[in-house]
């Protein structure tokens, strides 16, 4: 059986990890420089940076030793690597590690979009998995809506025209004086709330399937200064509902628009809890399959790009040695 | 032996191989901070030159700067993969040692201030006494060009600046009445590989930075008391 390894270094956290051609996880290492960033309120570019350095080559060995390679000269058809898109510094390591493992072992390497890793997270947990698929990418950095006919055959039908969803999370975490990263912390508060106790308007964009997030943070700081008696986990309860009926809303759309068989969620904002409910009522009105996640799948791992660039060394061969970084690394741009 | 030479630390990306027969291939790839793009085209090319495949090396040695931060970072986790994937030694030099030292193969004594561009009007530097061997007299730190200079004009012992920083601040540094130049502005590939072949190889190679992330460096000024 061939297998790949892959590593994505592209924010905050150092992954490798090891998969089979029938997208099975024989290994997969993650070690985040997260408790680093928490106190500046986001990922400082630098510090993650500094520690993908000191990580790499241990994370990439454990990953070697958990799926019993020979670290000196691993049976593997080739090694995937996040390239694109993300931090540069961050992108840097990564990259230049598989470039030199390919070398020393003599082995293939691909550059891998994060984006398409995110879109091959759902073949690593589910068997037979029907196309077409509508999938749902939200995460600190991206939100996208996708349809992809079958694996690698992607188009993009949406994304937002500002910030993310996690971004958003992000900042009115911030505001509201809780933690980083806000997703979690705001989650937790809002299974206590009401939706609705505070009114936050609804952002409409001019395209069918694009997002708008930058207003919602001035909403909620608006709404909360006008019904300054709301508790803190009904504003949390009231924003979240407000960031899952845009998402949720533009996905019904494209559902009435385009004939699927599934919808699949994937990046970090998909281990939300009302999001996750909304999506698989969604898939209950029309009757498709709902991928849902696991939290491991959720957040960024070397899996996901293992699974994609298995598929791209396949369909596309190697890259070569001089491959750059590409920092801003469109998923439509993909082919 | 066969040692294989990484250096990032400046605007150039180098690379040199020496073999147990003692063929010295070394080779200074471009001056234009593509270092992703040049370092492991520039590895298989000075390799296959020198007739060796990468599983014939027996050791790596990098440059761990100061320097420029991402051109470090390049040289380092591709020098720490490849060591690791090939499970051969790894051995880390400072650019400032390598300058001192390449001073010292070309001829120069006395004391020497090795001067690495550090950007934003800094140059990180180090200064050595050059004899018999290459010995650190001080520890590597950061400093401006010109307090640089002062110091030496004002203590007036006899001294050589290299490295890219004196290229950069040339007017300054060749203003120094008891201060002569050598021109060098990459660390000295043929001094890695002198260095490679005896230092006691190193468990971790870190990335010498000198300086703290920006962030952290902000947070701490607004964190400190008024
Ligand atoms: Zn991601």
């Amino acid at each position: 059986m061939a297998v790949v390894l892959g590593i994505e270094t592209s924010c905050d956290e150092t992954a490798a990890a090891v998969v089979d051609d029938d997208f099975h996880v024989i290994s997969s290492v993650l070690e985040s420089s997260i408790d680093q960033h928490r106190a500046f309120g986001g990922v400082v570019p630098e510090l993650a940076g500094r520690a993908h350095v000191a990580t790499i080559g241990p994370v990439v060995r454990r990953a070697l030793d958990g799926a019993g390679l020979d670290p000196h000269d691993p049976a593997i058809e080739g090694i995937a690597v996040t390239s694109g898109p993300g931090l540069i510094g961050s992108l840097l390591v990564g990259l230049s590690a598989a470039k030199g493992f390919s070398l020393a072992w003599g082995v293939p390497f691909v550059g891998v979009n994060h984006l398409e890793g995110h879109l091959f997270a759902p073949l690593l947990e589910q068997s037979g998995l029907e196309w077409p698929l509508l999938t749902l990418l939200v995460s600190g950095g991206h939100s996208l809506i996708v349809l992809q006919s079958g694996p690698g055959h992607h188009q993009v039908l949406g994304e937002t025209i500002d910030d993310a969803a996690g971004e958003a999370y992000d900042k009115v975490a911030r505001w509201l004086g809780l933690g980083y990263p806000g997703g979690p912390e705001i989650d937790r508060l809002a299974r206590t709330g009401t939706p609705g106790k505070l009114k936050l308007p609804v952002s409409m964009t001019g395209s069918d399937y694009d997002f708008s997030f930058s207003g919602l943070k001035t909403a909620v700081v608006r709404a909360t200064q006008k019904q300054s008696d709301v508790g803190l986990a009904d504003v949390a309860a009231s924003f979240q509902a407000a960031v899952a009926e845009q998402l949720l809303r533009k996905l019904r759309s494209a559902l009435e628009h385009y004939e699927v068989r599934g919808i699949a969620l994937a990046g970090g904002v998909a281990a939300n809890s009302t999001l996750r409910e909304g999506v698989a009522r969604l898939a209950d009105d029309f009757g498709v399959v709902s991928h849902l996640p696991s939290l491991a799948m959720c957040t960024d791992n070397a899996a996901m790009i293992a699974a994609a660039g298995l598929y791209r060394l396949r369909a596309d061969g190697p890259s070569p040695l001089d491959l750059p970084a590409t920092p801003n690394w469109q998923l439509a741009d993909v082919s | 032996m066969n040692v294989l030479a990484i250096e990032t630390a400046t605007r150039a990306c180098a690379v040199g191989v020496r073999s147990t027969s003692g063929l010295e291939v070394v080779r200074v790839v471009n001056d234009d901070r593509r270092h992703t793009e040049a370092l492991a085209l520039a590895m298989k090319a000075i390799l296959g030159e020198a007739g060796l495949k990468p599983r014939d090396v027996t050791r790596v040695i990098v440059d761990r700067g100061p320097g420029l931060f991402t051109g470090l970072r390049v040289g380092i986790a591709t020098a720490i993969a490849f060591a690791q994937g090939l499970g051969c030694e790894l051995v880390g030099a400072t650019s400032l040692e390598l300058l001192a030292r390449g001073a010292f193969d070309a001829g120069v004594r006395g004391k020497v201030v090795s001067c690495v561009d550090g950007r934003r009007g800094e140059v990180f530097v180090q200064t050595f006494q050059l004899d018999d061997e290459v010995v650190m007299l001080k520890v590597p730190r950061v400093a401006v060009p010109r307090d640089v200079v002062i110091e030496w004009a004002t203590n007036g012992a006899p001294v050589t600046f290299t490295g890219d920083g004196v290229v950069r601040y040339f007017a300054d540094f060749d203003a120094v009445p008891n201060g002569a130049v050598f021109d060098q502005s990459v660390p000295s590939l043929h001094a890695a590989l002198t260095i490679g072949a005896r230092r006691e190889a190193d468990v971790v190679v870190a990335p010498l930075y000198l300086r703290e992330a920006d962030a952290v460096a902000n947070f701490a000024t607004r964190q400190r008391p008024t």
